[in-house]
């Protein structure tokens, strides 16, 4: 079986990184969005308080900004390196999504051929980090309201928190769709291990282009 | 015998302390003996316990003996007993006019034959000291009984040498909601054969004891009140705190909801700073100039009973429900045309949300980092006013309010509230269009991943 290495070290940290504080940051604030429910105030009460709860969510919020900063930055030093990155989303991927489709509904024989990266995990990573970035700049503003409307305008910061309560929302659903496809999809169940491992089985993947 | 004589002590102090004045000193000693012109004499010595028990047990000496003042013994003569009978005889006119006298049947005989110069002293069937009726009346009520002597003007005397009057006025009783009881329902232990005699140290003493008698029927006022903050300063020895008597009154006691501006006016005597600074708010406008109803006054917001210390934290965060009680109720609002979504709107932004979070999470006792914003910090609390009509005015009148909680606030910050009306597409586009982009997203974004997962495990199926 072949071996392909497809994550390389600084990406498995940024993973982990990435993984640990989006759990913190969710529960946190999704325990504040709702905070009507039960289990929301017991959650509260058990990290110690609404003051408490809100310490953890910012001060893990700066952390998960500094690692969105980080891998924009190392996305364009691969960029000014001259890497060719391999999760652009491209036409092709549209069209593997339109094929898959039809294959599940029964209209083709065969799943579409697929890159490194599926076309599904593709969409999963754009999401993620175009989300992250609202999820940051809009999150800063929450933060820092009297220091952003020393230089912006006052109606920011309500639709900084209209963006952030709601795009917090989004970026759980495609989290939730990462988790199937990572652990509960039939095909990797009981969990794809590249993301720690950093390589693919060959067999797995048909493999268009290597690393 | 020791046992016996301390008993004795204190059942004759009380009486030793009534008849404390000087006269007393030689008028309890046997061998006290007046004498007169005619030779005769008379014995000068008052019996205390005939005193005691006679229907003048509470009068001093000297408000039957009146030409006899405190440290002077007026030297009288007298032609005889019969003399000294009839001149002592006129002291009883004093508080019992002729009138009253005769109103009584058995005694128009007795005044026909005193102007025909036939006297008889009042002593000869009544008693000197021992004054007692001479028939038991029978009174139509047990009122009747006590005002017999209460509605005399008759004066106690506290210690400290303050006096009250005690005199009752039958109309007082007759206008006030307790018409229908009796003196006794009150007066415990006072009745018809029983009057016991107390002594209190002040005026002041006298009123914290006599609101006791309320509790008797109003306990659950009682308890209310015993956790007031009035009832933790009277406490402390605060004696000025109020007690029942001091803001209902007492014989002519009414209700009190009659016209809110008494009830403001009954705080007032006490908190007259408070009340000035009311009555300049939009409230207290209204109260005054337009008598209105509606508007709260004192007791609406803190309570009349258990009124609790406003300056505690509990206080605080009760406050948006305070004012929601009238602010919510459209009933009230539509009158003025005023909004009832202001409780909502604030509940639903980030000091609202936080002072509710903050409210569940006290059982637990943990308490809050800070105090929140609430209705009063923004609107004020006595001298609650209009906001303004003009933007500028309210933008530059919710700025000032805006920095004591947050001084470094530039002038765009106050923008970030956007007041009252929540989110609509004319005050606040940006947040109208954020708004339903959102609810169109969440679902189809919802939608969609769940058609591929669910799409995804069929294929996957059919496939084995």
């Amino acid at each position: 079986m072949e071996r392909i290495k497809k994550f390389s070290t600084f990406t498995i940290i940024e993973h982990a990184i990435a993984m640990v504080t989006f759990l913190i940051l969710a529960v946190t604030g999704l325990i504040q969005r709702y905070h009507d429910l039960e289990i929301s105030k017991n959650l509260i009460i058990f990290l110690g308080g609404i003051d408490m709860v809100r310490i953890i969510h910012r001060s893990v919020g700066l952390i998960f900004s500094f690692e969105v900063l980080l891998h924009i930055l190392a996305g364009a030093v691969s960029l000014y390196r001259g890497v060719e990155p391999q999760i652009l989303i491209t036409g092709r991927d549209f069209k593997d999504a339109i094929h898959n489709i039809k294959y599940y509904l029964g209209f083709e024989s065969k799943p579409a051929a697929t890159g490194l990266f599926t076309y599904r995990q593709k969409f999963e990573y754009w999401g993620i980090v175009t989300g992250s970035i609202i999820m940051s700049i809009t999150g800063l503003i929450l933060k820092y309201p009297v220091d952003t409307t020393k230089i912006l305008p006052g109606i920011l910061i309500p639709a900084s928190k209209i963006i952030h309560t709601n795009h917090a929302l989004i970026i759980v659903i495609i989290m939730l769709w990462h988790i199937y496809n990572a652990i509960f999809n039939p095909e990797v169940f009981p969990l794809n291990k590249s993301i720690f491992t950093g390589y693919v089985e060959g067999s797995k993947n048909i493999i268009i282009k290597k690393l | 015998m020791k046992i016996l004589l301390v008993m004795i002590f204190l059942t004759l102090w009380p009486y030793t302390l009534f008849s404390s004045e000087e006269c007393m000193d030689c008028h309890s000693k046997k061998g006290a003996v007046i004498h007169f012109e005619d030779g005769g004499s008379m014995d000068a010595t008052v019996d205390q316990e005939e005193l005691r028990l006679s229907v003048h047990s509470n009068l001093q000496c000297r408000d039957c003996h009146r030409d006899k003042p405190e440290g002077r013994h007026p030297e009288r003569r007298f032609k005889s007993r019969g003399h000294f009978k009839i001149k002592t005889s006129h002291l009883c006119r004093t508080c019992h006019s002729p009138q009253e006298i005769k109103a009584k049947s058995i005694h128009e005989e007795l005044f026909i034959e005193e102007e025909k110069g036939i006297a008889h002293p009042c002593t000869n069937c009544h008693g000197s000291h021992g004054v007692k009726p001479t028939r038991k009346k029978v009174y139509r009520d047990e009122d009747l009984y006590c005002l017999s002597c209460h509605k005399k003007p008759l004066k106690i005397r506290f210690k400290n040498g303050e006096t009250i009057s005690i005199k009752v006025e039958r109309t007082h009783l007759e206008s006030s909601v307790h018409r229908n009881l009796g003196c006794s329902d009150c007066h415990f232990g006072f009745s018809s054969t029983s009057h016991p005699v107390r002594y209190f140290k002040s005026r002041r003493d006298y009123t914290i004891a006599s609101s006791e008698i309320c509790r008797r029927c109003h306990f659950d006022k009682y308890v209310k009140t015993s956790e007031s903050i009035h009832y933790t300063l009277l406490n402390m020895g605060r004696l000025e705190a109020p007690v029942c008597i001091d803001c209902h009154g007492f014989h002519s006691i009414q209700h009190m909801g009659r016209e809110k501006i008494l009830i403001a006016r009954r705080c007032q005597r006490c908190h007259n700073n408070v009340y000035e600074i009311y009555i300049r708010s939009v409230h207290g406008r209204a109260l005054i100039d337009e008598k209105n109803q509606d508007v709260p006054v004192c007791i609406d917001c803190h309570t009349a009973h258990d009124i609790k210390d406003p300056l505690t934290t509990d206080y605080r965060e009760r406050i948006p429900d305070i004012c929601s009680r009238c602010h919510s109720d459209p009933s009230i609002m539509n009158k003025y045309g005023l909004s009832t979504d202001v409780i909502r709107t604030y509940l639903a932004d980030f000091h609202g949300i936080t002072l509710s979070i903050y409210r569940k999470q006290k059982e637990e006792r943990l308490q809050p980092s800070k105090p929140m914003a609430v209705c009063t910090d923004c609107h004020g609390t006595h001298d609650i006013s209009s906001m303004g009509i003009q933007k500028e005015v309210i933008k530059k009148n919710l700025l000032k309010k805006c920095r004591s909680c947050h001084p470094d606030a530039s002038e765009n910050f106050s923008d970030a509230w956007i007041s009252h009306y929540g989110i609509n597409s004319k005050r606040t586009p940006l947040l109208y269009i954020l708004d339903k982009i959102y609810r169109v997203l969440l679902p189809l974004t919802i939608a969609g991943l769940a058609v591929q997962i669910v799409l995804h495990i069929w294929r996957y199926a059919v496939n084995r």
